[in-house]
C-alpha cells in the first residue's frame, strides 16, 4: 500500500469498486476442481493455516503455550477435552497441609528432542527463568523451586494458591543445557512436535517428536502457514490447505471437500462499564469512572434488556451462544449467572426503580440532571467488537439509554477505558482470570479490571477460592463470588460487565480430517486447536 | 442549441447530482441508519436500492449520508486550500524577490513529498479523526494551485495592457481590480473546484487505510474499505454502488468545473 505513489491512490480506489463485478462472479465456481487431492497413500503431512503467529516466539518462559499447547515443549499436567486435570509430565503431585508446597514427581523415560533427558533441574531452571522474566506468565507467588532428587520437584509458594494448577498444566518445560539465546526462534522440548524452520511471517514446518513419551501424533509433519482470516478462506477454497480458519461472516459458504467445525469457546466479549463515579484519576493522569454507568440500574438495565441470542444469530451467524459470565460452562461457572435477557420491560422498569425518568420527552432518561448516555469504545480494527457495539447501543436506545460507539485504537482506549464503557474479550482456562478482571486488587492495572470494580464480598470469596485446598473446593468459591444468592459480580447483582456472546472458533476442515474431541477453546482463534494433535487422524 | 447554453445545461445537471446527496442525507437519518439484525446482508431491492450490509442497514442512505459527509469535509479542506494557495501565490508574485523565492522553495518542497505520506503524517499529528482529516486535506492541496496563481500574475504584470495603464497613470488599485482580478478570478474559481474531487478522492484514501474517521461513521472511505471484507463472499453491492456513486461525484464536479471555466474566462467565454 505505502508504495502506491498519491495520484494513483485514488485510481485505486475508483478500480476496486469496479473489481467487485468481476470477483462476485468468480467466486462460485472455481472451489469444484481442486478439493482434496486423493492419493491412495496414506497422508503423512498436513498443511494448516490457523492462526497468526506468536510474536515473542516459541519460548514458553516468555508466554508461548500460555493459550492452548505449546506442541513443541510439554507440560507437567494437562486438561482432557473434560477440562478435568491428568498427568502429562508429572506421575502424580502432592499438596502440602498449608497448601504451599506443591511436590511434583516426574516420569523417568522422558528426552528432548536433542537426546538429553529431562530432569528435576529443568523444571526448576523452567521456573525459575519464567519468574525471573515477569513476562505474562503470572509466578510471583512462587517463593522458590527446588529439586528433591533427580525426578522430583518441590514448589514452594508465599500464599496457598489453588490456581497454581493451571500453571502446571500450561507451562512448557525447557532444556537447562539448550535455552540460550535464540531459543524462542529455535525451540527444543520434549512436546508431541520438534521444531525444523520458522520463516517469519511466512510459515512453521515441525516434525513428529520420534523420542516423544506419549501417543506419537499421526503426522510426520505439520506446517503452518500464517495468513490472515481472508487468505486462509481463498487457501482452503484453492485446496491448499487440510485446514483454515475463517471468521463467522464466511460460515455459510460452502468448500467442496471441507467441512466446517464449529468449536464452542470461552472466547467472549462483553461491554465494561467504569464501576465508580466520575471525579478520580489514575497514576498517569487519565480520568476515572462515569457518572452514569456508576449507576447500577443503568448496568443491571442493559444485561436484562440486551437480546444476547438476537447478536449471536445476526452478527456472529449464529456460530456462538450468549454469554453471562467471564466462564461460562468452565467448572468455576455458576449457571444461576443466566438472566431471562432481551426483557425490554423489566429493564425498563429497573430503570423507573432507579429513578430514571424520561422528563423531556427526548426518548432518553435522566436522573437529577444527568443524562442517561455514555460512550461504548471499540478497538477500531477488530470488526465483530465493531458490529457488536453498535448493534448493542442499538438495542439500548429503545430503553431509554444512549451508548454513543466510538472506535479506537488500543493505545487511545489504554487511556479513555477507566471513564468509559469499553468493548473488551477474555477467556481463559484459568480461573486466575476472573480474580485478575473483577478483584479490587487489579482495579486499573493494566487491562484488568479497568471499571475500578470492588465488592468486599466478592474479594472475600476469590481470596477464599485462591486459598483453597484443591479445585473442587476453589471452584465452589469462585461460584459465589459470581452469585451467592444476594450478591455478586454476575449480571443480576452488581453487574460491572454486560456479557454479550461467545465466539465459536470456526475452522474448515479437510472431510477427511478428524481432529478428535476438542476442548472448551480460550480466548485467541487459531492454536488452541492444536492442543490435542496426538488425537488426530486421516480417515480415507 | 449553441455551446453556451449546452455548457450550462451540463453545469447545472452536475451541480443538481452534486447537491443530491447534500438534499437526501437529512431525510435518511434515524431508523434506516440503525440495525437490523433480521434484514442482514440483502441484495438490492425496491425497499433497499443498494441492499443492506451485515448488520442490515440500508446501503442508499448510509452512501447518501457517506457523500454527504464527504462533501463536507472536501468543501472545508478545498476552501482551506484555495484560500492559502490564492495569498501564497498572490503575496508570490507581488512581495518581491526574497518573498517570491521563500514561497517557490515552499511550493517545490510540499511536491516533493510523496502526498499520501504528507496526508498521513499531518492526519496522525493532528489526532485522526474528522478533524485531523479536514486540516491533512486542507493542507497539502494548495501547492500547484499556488503556482499557477503565480505564474499567471507574474504574466499579467508584464503583459502589454497592463503596462500600458500603468504608462497611462492608473493606480496600482485601478489595475488590479480591473485587470488583474479579472483574470485570476476564473483560476481561483476553477482551481478550487477542481481541488474538492481530489480532496473527497484523499478523504476516501485516508479513511480507507484506517487514519481516518471512526470506522462505524457512513464515510464513503470507510463503507468501501469495509466492503472489501465481503468481496469474497460475492456481496458486491456493497462496493458497487458507493463506488459508483464516488464516480458520479467527481465526474461531476469535473464537468461543473469545467462549464464554469468556459462561462467565465475573459479569454475563453466568447467562444
Amino acid at each position: 500500500m505505502t508504495l502506491i505513489t498519491a495520484q494513483w491512490m485514488p485510481v485505486k480506489i475508483a478500480l476496486s469498486s469496479l473489481l467487485v463485478l468481476l470477483a462476485g462472479c468468480s467466486a462460485a465456481n472455481d472451489a469444484g476442481e481442486t478439493a482434496a487431492g486423493d492419493s491412495s497413500k496414506p497422508k503423512r503431512e498436513l498443511i494448516l493455516a490457523v492462526g497468526g503467529e506468536p510474536d515473542n516466539g516459541f519460548d514458553p518462559t516468555t508466554g508461548w503455550g500460555r493459550y492452548g499447547s505449546p506442541l513443541f515443549q510439554s507440560t507437567l499436567l494437562k486438561r482432557d477435552s473434560g477440562m478435568a486435570i491428568v498427568n502429562d509430565l508429572a506421575t502424580k503431585y502432592a499438596i502440602s497441609e498449608d497448601g504451599r508446597t506443591w511436590t511434583v514427581d516426574l516420569r523417568g523415560d522422558v528426552r528432548f528432542s536433542d537426546g538429553e533427558p529431562l530432569t528435576a533441574d529443568d523444571v526448576v531452571y523452567t521456573f525459575e527463568t519464567a519468574k525471573a522474566s515477569s513476562s505474562v506468565v503470572d509466578l510471583t507467588n512462587l517463593r522458590s523451586a527446588k529439586a528433591a532428587d533427580g525426578d522430583t520437584v518441590e514448589l514452594t509458594l508465599g500464599r496457598p494458591q489453588s490456581t497454581f494448577v493451571d500453571i502446571l498444566a500450561s507451562l512448557g518445560i525447557v532444556p537447562k543445557h539448550a535455552h540460550a539465546g535464540d531459543y524462542a526462534e529455535h525451540p527444543i522440548g520434549s512436546g508431541p512436535y520438534a521444531f525444523v524452520q520458522w520463516d517469519k511471517g511466512q510459515q512453521l514446518i515441525v516434525e513428529r517428536n520420534a523420542t516423544y513419551y506419549g501417543e506419537l501424533p499421526k503426522f510426520e509433519k505439520l506446517t503452518f502457514l500464517f495468513l490472515d482470516e481472508d487468505a486462509a478462506f481463498a487457501a482452503a477454497k484453492a485446496g491448499t490447505v487440510d485446514m483454515a480458519y475463517i471468521p463467522s461472516a464466511f460460515s455459510k459458504e460452502q468448500v467442496a471437500g471441507m467441512r466446517l467445525e464449529s468449536l464452542p469457546s470461552v472466547d467472549n466479549r462483553g461491554i465494561m462499564f467504569p464501576y465508580v463515579p466520575a471525579g478520580g484519576t489514575t497514576k498517569d493522569g487519565h480520568p476515572v469512572g462515569n457518572d452514569v454507568t456508576a449507576d447500577l440500574a443503568i448496568r443491571q438495565a442493559i444485561n436484562f434488556g440486551i437480546d444476547r441470542q438476537s447478536l449471536v444469530e445476526g452478527i456472529l451467524e449464529g456460530q456462538g451462544t450468549p454469554a453471562y459470565s467471564i466462564a461460562d460452562k468452565l467448572p468455576w461457572w455458576n449457571p444461576d449467572t443466566v438472566l431471562a435477557d432481551g426483557d425490554a420491560a423489566k429493564a425498563k422498569e429497573i430503570l423507573a426503580e432507579g429513578g430514571w425518568k424520561d422528563a423531556d420527552g427526548d426518548g432518553i432518561v435522566e436522573k437529577n440532571g444527568t443524562k442517561a448516555q455514555f460512550t461504548l469504545l471499540y478497538p477500531s480494527g477488530d470488526v465483530t467488537r465493531q458490529s457488536l457495539a453498535i448493534a448493542s447501543a442499538d438495542m439500548m436506545k429503545p430503553l431509554g439509554i444512549e451508548a454513543l460507539v466510538d472506535g479506537k485504537s488500543w493505545d487511545e482506549i489504554g487511556k479513555l477505558m477507566h471513564a468509559n464503557a469499553v468493548l473488551f474479550g477474555w477467556g481463559s482456562l484459568d480461573p486466575l482470570e476472573m480474580y485478575n478482571v473483577y478483584s479490587s486488587k487489579y482495579a486499573g492495572v493494566d487491562y484488568f479490571n479497568p471499571g475500578h470494580y470492588g465488592n468486599k464480598a466478592v474479594d472475600g470469596y476469590m481470596e477464599q477460592a485462591l486459598a483453597a485446598a484443591d479445585e473442587e473446593q476453589a471452584n465452589a468459591f469462585w461460584e459465589k463470588a459470581q452469585w451467592d444468592g444476594t450478591t455478586g459480580m454476575s449480571g443480576a447483582g452488581d453487574a460491572p460487565w454486560a456479557w454479550l456472546v461467545n465466539v465459536n472458533h470456526l475452522y474448515l476442515v479437510d472431510e477427511k480430517l478428524d481432529i478428535g474431541e476438542q476442548p472448551i477453546h480460550p480466548h485467541g482463534h487459531g492454536w488452541p486447536v492444536t492442543s490435542n494433535i496426538e488425537q488426530w487422524t486421516w480417515t480415507e | 442549441m449553441n455551446l453556451r447554453t449546452r455548457t450550462l445545461i451540463y453545469a447545472a445537471v452536475a451541480l443538481v447530482l452534486l447537491l443530491l446527496p447534500a438534499a437526501l442525507s437529512p431525510m435518511l437519518g434515524g431508523d434506516r441508519l440503525a440495525t437490523h439484525l433480521a434484514e442482514r446482508n440483502e441484495p438490492p431491492s425496491w425497499t433497499h436500492p443498494f441492499g443492506t450490509d451485515w448488520l442490515g442497514r440500508d446501503m442508499f442512505a448510509r452512501s447518501m449520508k457517506g457523500l454527504a459527509l464527504s462533501l463536507g469535509v472536501g468543501l472545508t479542506a478545498a476552501l482551506a486550500s484555495g484560500l492559502i494557495a490564492g495569498a501564497l501565490g498572490l503575496m508570490a508574485a507581488a512581495l518581491g524577490k526574497a518573498a517570491d523565492r521563500f514561497i517557490t522553495w515552499l511550493i517545490d518542497l510540499f511536491l516533493s513529498v510523496p502526498h499520501l505520506v504528507l496526508l498521513l503524517l499531518i492526519a496522525f499529528v493532528t489526532g485522526g479523526g474528522a478533524k485531523g482529516v479536514i486540516i491533512a486535506v486542507g493542507l497539502t492541496h494548495w501547492p500547484s494551485l499556488a503556482r499557477l496563481i503565480r505564474a499567471e500574475l507574474l504574466q499579467l504584470k508584464s503583459s502589454e495592457f497592463v503596462l500600458v495603464s500603468r504608462h497611462m497613470g492608473r493606480s496600482n488599485w485601478w489595475i488590479a481590480t480591473r485587470h488583474l482580478l479579472p483574470h485570476l478570478w476564473p483560476q481561483f474559481i476553477v482551481g478550487t473546484l477542481l481541488l474538492f474531487p481530489h480532496a473527497i478522492l484523499h478523504e476516501g484514501a485516508i479513511t480507507f487505510l484506517g487514519m481516518g474517521l471512526s470506522p462505524h461513521q457512513p464515510a464513503i472511505g470507510i463503507i468501501l474499505s469495509e466492503s472489501m471484507r465481503y468481496l469474497s463472499t460475492g456481496m458486491w453491492w456493497l462496493a458497487f454502488f458507493p463506488g459508483l456513486c464516488l464516480v458520479v461525484l467527481v465526474r461531476s464536479f469535473d464537468v461543473l468545473a469545467g462549464g464554469v471555466h468556459a462561462l467565465v474566462d475573459p479569454s475563453r467565454s466568447q467562444e
